[in-house]
């Protein structure tokens, strides 16, 4: 009897060792590629929930591989599931992620020159703007500043940061939750129209509310 | 010779008990993620939520191996949500 003890012990021991989901084996690598595929498009920011569908099915049907052909039907159509929302991922985040960002232009913002300081001839705007981001309360911005081409591009650069900031601070101090708000500066990397000329440069200096 | 079929007699009679107990972890873990990622669309939050659903289906099966992977990586997913 102890020699049947034994295997008997072993036999319901193995039974025990958890054996890892291998989403990694052959039998799953064409959904596996389609899934890297859309989530190099930005499916995961871009289409959640059909990534996420893509994911999890895999998963199931690493599960199901792992019991061998217990049962060859569910295998497939968990992984042909996966497949398929992968590539339905793919196509909305290709689509999706696309898409223009909602540019509000802060038309009557100012500074003194070469400063972050705000001229009280902004007030007006900035009032409006806080109505705006209080009205659409659900809303995240990135305040986005930039500058001519006029100085350095380094120099452009440092001075729309601290100026993205400064009008980031006064959103806040006037009762925007700053939860909602980021600032960046893009110095003159992104003029809207020619700098050749004083009113081109003035049209490129500019603030704006990037709803993210 | 009874002696050494009582052992597997008794395992066969546990198991359903501990099953039992751990089917119900499973159940609570699942319903925190619900409550805590509510509203929460991001990837992660999906993810966790429908591993949560395959940890369920699993354990109707009563499989409870496959039911704690998938419960695992939901909670993973679901604090990468930052849902706990």
């Amino acid at each position: 009897m102890r020699i049947l003890l034994l295997p008997l012990i072993t036999a319901l021991l193995s039974a025990c060792v958890i054996a890892p989901l291998d989403i990694q084996r052959s039998e799953l690598s064409e959904a596996r590629a389609l899934i890297a595929k859309s989530k190099a498009a930005g499916a995961e920011r871009c289409a959640p929930e059909q990534q996420a569908t893509a994911v999890a099915r895999l998963y199931m049907a690493a599960h199901e591989y792992s019991e061998g052909d217990v049962h060859p039907e569910e295998q497939q159509e968990l992984v042909e599931g996966s497949m398929k929302a992968a590539r339905e991922a793919y196509r909305v985040a290709r689509k999706g992620c696309s898409k223009k960002v909602e540019v509000i232009t802060l038309e009557g913002v100012y500074f003194e020159t070469n400063s972050d300081k705000l001229t009280d001839a902004s007030v007006a705007t900035l009032n409006g703007a806080v109505s705006t981001l209080k009205r659409r309360s659900s809303i995240h911005v990135e305040v986005a500043a930039h500058t001519d081409s006029r100085g350095s591009a380094a120099y452009n650069l440092d001075l729309s940061n601290r100026r993205a900031v400064s009008v980031m601070a006064y959103l806040t101090e006037h009762g925007v939750d700053a939860g909602r708000l980021s600032s960046k500066g893009y110095g003159e990397t992104s003029p809207i129209t020619d700098n050749g000329s004083a009113a081109g440069r003035a049209k490129n200096r500019r603030v704006e509310l990037r709803i993210q | 010779m009874m002696r050494w079929l009582l052992l597997p007699a008794l395992m066969l009679v546990a198991s359903p008990v501990s099953a039992t107990s751990i089917f119900t972890g499973i159940e609570e873990r699942s319903k925190t993620i619900y409550t805590d990622l509510k509203g929460n669309n991001s990837y992660h939050a999906h993810l966790a939520r429908k591993l949560a659903i395959y940890a369920g289906v699993e354990k109707g099966q009563a499989d409870i191996t496959a039911a704690r992977q998938l419960m695992d990586l939901a909670d993973e997913h679901a604090r990468k949500a930052g849902g706990q």
